[in-house]
């Protein structure tokens, strides 16, 4: 099945949010929350990541890898207590996100 | 299986980078210079940091300094509001030590640059400092060789003296200092202790080339009432009180002391060495995020070129995954495959990045005499950062090789 293009809009989001908090792996800022912060923050983006992948060839994989890193992530902000308008603007955008996704799940891909 | 698969995998991936050097070498270039520049900048700030805050550690975060001018450092600081004030004098110590219930110490201290003489040699610009006994109770002495002043040398100005690590092996060369007598401002004084080496201190309290005597000795040759001698009078609070609890009941004594209206604004201030760790604060953070901008795009550039790489790579070996496709290898033994390649470039970029940074801190050690080190924290953020942009600049190589056609493949030029 072709790509819909709301799967292609959401990929897209998903790729620039991941331009803009790769870069906040190593940013001072994390790096004073913990020794193996940068490297934990940096595992949930690089999974953020390989789920876009994955719902770029819309395979069923990438939608539960994005499930998966989505809820890690919310429980990263709320550990380290890093609750703002950014946090829950973006628990609004991932459970929108999270629906259209499993709207089209059936359909997707199963294989690797 | 699973554990064969991924030994083989990367046994594939490492052949690739060996036959082709040249070009594996400029793939990771552009992470080793990204790794390099973000982590010496953490480095460095970290060194800075941890050089500042032992420095205001050995100082006491329970002392407060009560001097003319407040350590304000804001674009705002209102200077003409503190020009007239008078500096702390001595017998002010006095007072504030029979009137103060919450301080433990109390010391006067006075201080100006003088060159220091011992037959033929000299050592100029060195700080000659003129304390009250109590002082070793704020700033505790640690002397390599020789002993403190004793309470009756102090109070009777001895022509005494303890000399920084610095100034002993300047004065001193080859000959044990204790006993020998020093010119300070036409004044002679008796080494009696050497203060052990401490090193470089970027606020400047190193007493490596300071020499210390009794204040009614000092007072010959600095003026205390000067604003030039930098008089100060440390408080130390005792285990319980609390500094802003200190510095109240400081308020109200010295308000007192110095005659001042109820209305009217103090003629003094107190000073926490937490305003000297707050003001580095925000000057720490503007390096750090410059040196993670700096490096952030470096190693952005080099992701995309490893990234750029793979692809090629993949082109490359299109007939070659379309034979393994056809003998079985499965999808996922491609991906880690080239996934394994992207990583292990990556990883190799940021061993040279961090090799770089170590070789530089090393020579940078003996060039500054101040501790700057790799920490363990850098190396692992310095290994995190190659192996995820190995992680995010392969993967999409990766899995597009994963998802060939096999026949496809072997048929493709």
């Amino acid at each position: 099945m072709v790509r819909p293009k709301i799967i292609t809009f959401i990929c897209i989001i998903g790729y620039l949010s991941v331009v803009f908090t790769f870069p906040q792996v190593f940013s001072p800022q994390i790096k004073k929350l913990g020794v193996l912060m940068p490297a934990i923050y940096g595992i949930l983006v690089a999974a953020n990541f390989i789920a876009c992948v994955g719902l770029w060839y819309f395979k069923q994989w990438g939608v539960q890898l994005y499930l998966v890193s989505v809820f890690a992530k919310t429980l990263f902000y709320l550990l380290v207590d890093q609750l703002g308008f950014g946090f829950y603007s973006n628990i609004v955008l991932s459970v929108i996100f999270m629906i259209i996704l499993l709207r089209f799940f059936p359909k997707m891909d199963p294989n690797l | 299986m699973l554990r064969v698969l991924f030994k083989e995998s990367l046994f594939f991936a490492w052949q690739s980078l060996v036959a082709n050097k040249l070009r594996s070498f400029l793939s990771l270039l552009g992470i080793t210079i990204g790794i390099f520049a973000i982590i010496l900048v953490f480095t460095i700030v970290d060194g800075l940091e941890s050089n500042i805050r032992g420095s205001i550690q050995s100082l006491g975060n329970n002392v407060v300094y009560i001097q003319k001018w407040p350590w304000d450092f804001g674009p705002d600081y209102p200077w003409w509001k503190y020009m007239n004030r008078p500096v702390p004098q001595y017998y002010e110590l006095d007072d504030l030590q029979k009137r103060c219930k919450s301080v433990e110490a109390l010391a006067y201290r006075i201080g100006k640059r003088k060159t220091i003489k011992y037959r033929s040699n000299s050592i100029q610009n060195a700080v000659v400092a003129g304390i009250s006994h109590d002082f070793y109770k704020i700033k505790n002495f640690d002397l390599s060789s020789g002993r403190y002043f004793t309470q009756n040398e102090t109070d009777a100005g001895y022509h005494l003296a303890l000399i920084g690590a610095n100034i002993a092996s300047g004065l001193f060369p080859n000959e044990d200092p204790i006993g020998k007598e020093v010119k300070i401002g036409g004044y002679k004084a008796v080494v009696i202790g050497v203060i052990k080496k401490e090193g470089e201190s970027l606020l400047g309290i190193s007493f490596d080339y300071q020499i210390v005597t009794p204040f009614n000795f000092a007072r010959y040759f600095l003026d205390p009432k000067s604003e030039n001698s930098d008089p100060i009078i440390y408080a130390k609070a005792k285990p319980n009180v609390t500094n802003a609890e200190m510095m109240a009941e400081l308020t109200g004594i010295l308000r007192g002391l110095r005659k001042l209206k109820p209305m009217a604004e103090p003629n003094f201030a107190l000073n926490e060495t937490s305003l000297i760790s707050k003001g580095f604060d925000g000057l720490f953070d503007v390096i750090g995020t410059a040196g993670w901008i700096i490096g952030g795009f470096s190693i952005l550039v080099g992701g995309f070129g490893i990234a750029n790489i793979m692809f090629v790579s993949v082109r490359e070996r299109t007939n070659l995954i379309g034979i393994q496709k056809s003998l079985g290898a499965k999808n996922f033994f491609i991906l880690v495959q080239f996934l394994g390649e992207s990583v292990m470039l990556s990883t190799i970029g940021g061993f040279f990045g961090l090799l770089i940074t170590y070789l530089i801190t090393l020579l940078g050690k003996d060039a500054i005499d101040m501790d700057i080190s790799l920490t363990s924290t850098n190396i692992i953020l310095g290994f995190t950062i190659s192996i995820l942009i190995g992680i995010i600049s392969g993967f999409i190589p990766a899995y597009s090789a994963a998802q060939l056609d096999p026949v496809e493949a072997i048929r493709s030029n």
